[in-house]
This record gives C-alpha cells, sequence and structure tokens, in this order.
C-alpha cells in the first residue's frame, strides 16, 4: 500500500479531502489488540466517535482503495441510520467505480437504506434484480436472492 | 506539487480532528518490513 496504492495522487487527494488518515505500525498497542489486528495491510473506517464500520485486509490498488473507502463511509452513515448520506455515498460510488470490488455491496446496501427510508420492497428487488444482471457471480447477488420474490 | 497523505499518528488526535472537520477516520495498520 505505501509503493503504490497512498503515493497515488487521486488516492492522496481523496484520503485528504473527505477523511483523517491515522497510520499505526501493526503492533502498535493498544491499537492493535483493540481492533483484533492479525495481518496487515489491515484498513478500517472509523466514525469520529472511534467506533468501526468497514475493514480491509490485504492490498488493494488505488482503483479498488477508492471505491472501499466510500463504501466505508457510507456503511458509516447507514450503520448510524443517516440513509440520505449513505444512499448518496452507494450511488456516487457507483458512478464512479461500476466495476470495482466494492460495488456489489454497495448496490445491496442502496436497496436496503432505500427500503429503510421508503418502507417500500421495490427497491429490494430492484437491487436483485441490478445485481443478477450487473454481477451475477458476486456474493451480494446471492444475499439478495429473496428478494426476487419480493 | 502533486499531494501526499499527512498521516497522524495519534488515535484521539485523529478522532477530535474527525469530529472538527465532520469526517471519517482512515485507520491503517501497517508493517514497514
Amino acid at each position: 500500500m505505501g509503493a503504490v496504492t497512498y503515493p497515488d495522487e487521486k488516492v492522496a487527494e481523496f484520503v485528504e479531502k473527505y477523511m483523517v488518515p491515522i497510520q499505526v505500525m501493526f503492533d502498535a498497542q493498544p491499537l492493535a489488540a483493540d481492533f483484533k489486528i492479525k495481518w496487515t495491510p489491515t484498513v478500517i473506517t472509523l466514525d469520529e466517535e472511534g467506533n468501526e464500520h468497514h475493514r480491509t485486509v490485504g492490498f488493494l490498488s488505488p482503483e479498488e482503495f477508492i471505491p472501499s473507502l466510500m463504501l466505508g463511509m457510507g456503511k458509516a452513515h447507514f450503520d448510524r441510520e443517516k440513509f440520505e448520506a449513505a444512499m448518496a455515498l452507494f450511488d456516487q460510488l457507483l458512478k464512479g467505480y461500476p466495476k470495482s470490488d466494492a460495488a456489489p455491496e454497495a448496490v445491496y446496501l442502496l436497496g436496503v437504506a432505500q427500503y429503510k427510508s421508503s418502507h417500500s420492497a421495490k427497491p429490494l428487488k430492484e437491487a436483485y434484480e441490478r445485481l443478477h444482471t450487473e454481477y451475477p457471480s458476486s456474493e451480494w447477488t446471492k444475499r439478495a436472492q429473496p428478494y426476487r420474490l419480493l | 506539487m502533486a499531494k501526499t497523505i499527512r498521516w497522524e499518528k495519534d488515535k484521539d488526535t485523529a478522532l477530535a480532528r474527525a469530529r472538527k472537520e465532520k469526517k471519517m477516520v482512515l485507520l491503517d495498520f501497517f508493517n514497514p518490513g
């Protein structure tokens, strides 16, 4: 990450603009124990109170890292029921990085956030249909399978 | 001049900045070896 992803100009711009970055050694205590770090690189998205919302383990290219951060930020909003903000981030991710590994989860969570906002089941079915069409082999397509019956 | 990431080293400092700037925190555990 330090050799390829973090020096990337788009990554650096994104991180500086939207996040507060903190970097520590894998064995720095008490953080390593608090977050149960077993392997590096481990990248975690925290909210401003220090609560974890998203984690990746292993190398991510610049093209995958930015959408992964966007997914983490969206999940932080989603977990705190800030659905409008979450939907905006998932939508932005899907428009900018539709082929990224983070995209299928964003489709799934976008559907759930829309459902929670509207109390209509339609977005869940639409999420499944989009996943089935655009990401047929994704685990998120399998997770959304029950929604096809709605 | 290209932007570079300016890393915080202390969690409390990062969280205080996050609250002030209304941002999320990216916490990276790395192994320099």
